[in-house]
């Protein structure tokens, strides 16, 4: 029979220990559904406060577990995986939901549907994603993939519950009945991708993909051809999620009918989700699926060409959307296709670590400027659902300069300027694509940052050079609201200006 | 193929899980559909048991027709016009395409071997106990961390459908 094992043993054989961050999170956030029903009327207060103090215990776990962790090591029995990847990632994933908590006490507030359920569901969301990011397994994978989209399904959809029956919460509902139809859809590709991949290889752990994978590639039978076709349906899979040309259509209906923090949150989380397991599953299991020897992975053309297509559509057709939402929903696919270029890259034996490291400094500047350019759209929406629109932030350089100011440096990092967050990033992202031997597609991606900037100067432009009809926007932000765009903003100078900070903070990391 | 109890087996519940699956996308009632797909789902089923898997079977039968097909059926006679769908297919010629390009891709890996390609290694003749899966399921070594994690997914699902389906005016 079997022998069980006592906890002491458990608790070594596990590696519990470096899983701490994420089953922190989601114990707290479990104790947070006993706070939630114990507050009562002062659940308003308490509830989100809860969330935020999770998210530091949660964070500071994460110091703890992964300062020295240079090293890599697997934990729960080689279904999760410990390295700097893991723990970078986590960071980025909980500052995110912290900036995303913050901004969100506000607007539920404003809109009248504050309920402490929110906030379990956005943190079991993120604890979904830090689960993602350390999965080693195509099972863990998946799992964490549904733990990390359910909740957001119904957070899209959370407007809709209070609100009786206006046109924000229409757009809501549908904006969540969409993403869900999609994300099951989506799904159904990812698993049959599993499926294929392990009928071809015999195991569904990612680090013994990578050992049998060789011995699939040159044995030229159906296994092969399977595992060819299996990693296609995980891309598109995959794809659906992180939101890149062809698989991008659902993006700008959810982003705009969802409320704003939601929007903000999934258009960073479910990115980060989805592209951490897109790097394990290529860069680590299948980077040996070579179909010519000694030549670049196979994926490698196909990645390619998703990213040049996402990059091009995402930035030329943001360029004619009036509302802010559907801009930002458009820019976030264009950006999207920049993290795509680094996987590309990645393709290339020798450049993988770069151009991993590139993808995570991307991740980390987009998720600092994203979620500030989103707390500004929140800040000068009005509950009725007006003012989301590019008129509708002229003149707010003279009404709001301090504001104004924040969106202008957030416009800058999401072009690509230099002392930005956003520039440090592309920078890398481009360099790697380089050393990979992917100029063309580099090109793509500053021709298309060049586009871009029309765009997102245009707001530039509408806030201080075009005046105003006169009639002043009202301070709509809390204290709180108000410390997420500060940290967002210091963030993305912070990263900007001392740039060799971000490219240290990856320099341990390394998935191939 | 020989004619032997197998091969009759695999083309009986072959009609079964393609004739469900073509009555589930044809019929315009939904009640209706809901039947083909137990046809379709229960010939799934007999693909277990010609797999040696028994096990696997039963819970196909129990779980997919008895449970997940009877919460289709309440949840389609909750619905209304259940047999007056007039939509009719808008996107046939594409959903079409898209089906037979996958059917294609499929069919090809499967008849590589005939065309030269090696044949793969054949899967050990083991057949899987309901104890093996079940260590599988819990064992350490087996898949008990995706199952704790899905406990606490459907933790979230739980909370998340209770909040769509409260009536807060009550």
């Amino acid at each position: 029979m079997f022998e069980s094992p006592t906890i002491a043993e458990f608790v070594t054989q596990s590696n519990l220990a470096s899983t701490l961050p994420g089953t922190l999170l989601v114990a707290w956030t479990l104790l947070l559904v006993l706070v939630d029903l114990f507050a009562g009327d002062e659940r308003e207060h308490w509830t989100p406060l809860g969330a935020c103090l999770g998210l530091g215990v949660s964070f500071v776990a994460n110091l703890f577990v992964y300062a020295p962790a240079a090293d890599q090591q697997t934990a729960l029995y080689g279904m999760f995986i410990a390295d700097a990847f893991t723990g970078f990632l986590n960071i980025v994933i909980l500052v995110a939901t912290l900036l995303a908590v913050l901004m969100s006490r506000d607007y539920l507030m404003r809109a009248g549907i504050h309920r402490g359920e929110y906030y379990i569901l956005t943190l079991l969301s993120s604890a979904g994603a830090m689960f993602m990011v350390a999965a080693n397994d195509l099972i863990v994978v998946f799992v964490a993939l549904e733990l990390l989209s359910i909740p957001l399904y119904i957070l899209a959809a959370f407007r809709s519950i209070k609100n009786d029956g206006g046109e924000l919460a229409l757009k809501s509902e549908e904006s969540g009945m969409k993403y869900f139809i999609l994300g099951a859809f989506s799904s159904a590709f990812l698993v049959f991708g599993a499926a294929l991949v392990y009928g071809a290889s015999g195991t569904t752990n990612i680090p013994q993909i990578l050992e049998v994978a060789p011995a699939v590639v040159d044995a030229a039978s159906s296994a092969t051809f399977y595992l060819v076709v299996g990693t296609a349906l995980l891309i598109v899979g995959l794809g659906f999620k992180v939101a890149v040309v062809p698989f991008h259509m659902w993006t700008p209906d959810v982003y705009e009918g969802a409320p704003t923090p939601v929007t903000a949150l999934m258009s960073v989380t479910a990115k980060i989700g989805g592209f951490a397991a897109l790097l394990r599953i290529l860069v680590t299991a299948l980077s040996v699926l070579l179909l010519v020897d000694g030549g670049v992975a196979a994926w490698q053309t196909t990645i390619s060409i998703i990213a040049a297509l996402t990059l091009v559509l995402g930035n030329f057709v943001a360029i004619s959307q009036r509302n802010l939402k559907r801009m930002l929903a458009y820019s976030s696919i264009a950006h999207a296709g920049y993290i795509m270029v680094a996987l590309a890259a990645a393709g290339t034996a020798g450049s993988a670590d770069s151009a991993t490291q590139g993808a995570l400094v991307y991740i980390l500047a987009y998720m600092f400027t994203n979620l500030g350019a989103f707390a500004v759209v929140m800040t000068i929406e009005r509950v009725d659902g007006g003012g989301g629109n590019i008129d509708d932030i002229t003149g707010l350089a003279r009404s709001r300069p301090l504001l104004a100011m924040a969106m202008t440096i957030f416009m800058l990092s999401l072009t690509g300027i230099p002392l930005t967050a956003g520039f440090v990033g592309k920078f890398m992202v481009f360099a790697a694509a380089v050393q990979a031997g992917l100029v063309g597609l580099a090109v793509i991606g500053v021709l298309t940052s060049v586009v871009s900037a029309f765009y997102y100067m245009r707001v530039v432009v509408n806030m201080y050079l075009r005046d105003s009809s006169g009639e002043l926007l009202p301070a709509l932000e809390t204290v709180y609201v108000r410390w997420a765009i500060n940290i967002a903003l210091a963030g993305t100078l912070i990263f900007g200006i001392f740039y060799p900070l971000a490219s240290n903070l990856v320099s341990m990391v390394s998935i191939a | 193929m020989e004619l032997n109890a197998i091969s009759i087996g695999f083309v009986v519940f072959t009609i079964f899980t393609l004739g469900g699956g073509i009555g589930v996308v044809t019929t315009r009632n939904l009640f209706q559909g809901t039947i083909w797909l137990m046809v379709s789902l229960f010939g799934v089923a007999g693909y277990f048991v010609l797999l040696s898997a028994p096990f696997l079977a039963a819970v196909q039968i129990l779980v997919y027709i008895g449970a997940i097909a009877i919460l289709i059926t309440f949840a389609v006679m909750l619905t209304r016009s259940v047999t007056r769908i007039k939509t009719r297919y808008i996107r046939l010629v594409p959903s079409l395409l898209a089906s037979l390009a996958l059917f294609l891709i499929l069919l090809l890996g499967v008849t590589m071997p005939i065309f030269g390609g090696v044949s793969p290694e054949h899967a050990p003749a083991t057949v899987a106990s309901t104890r093996d899966l079940g260590a599988a399921l819990v064992d350490e070594n087996g898949y008990v961390v995706p199952f704790l994690l899905a406990s606490v997914l459907l933790t979230g699902a739980m909370i998340g459908a209770i909040f769509i389906a409260r009536d807060d005016t009550a």
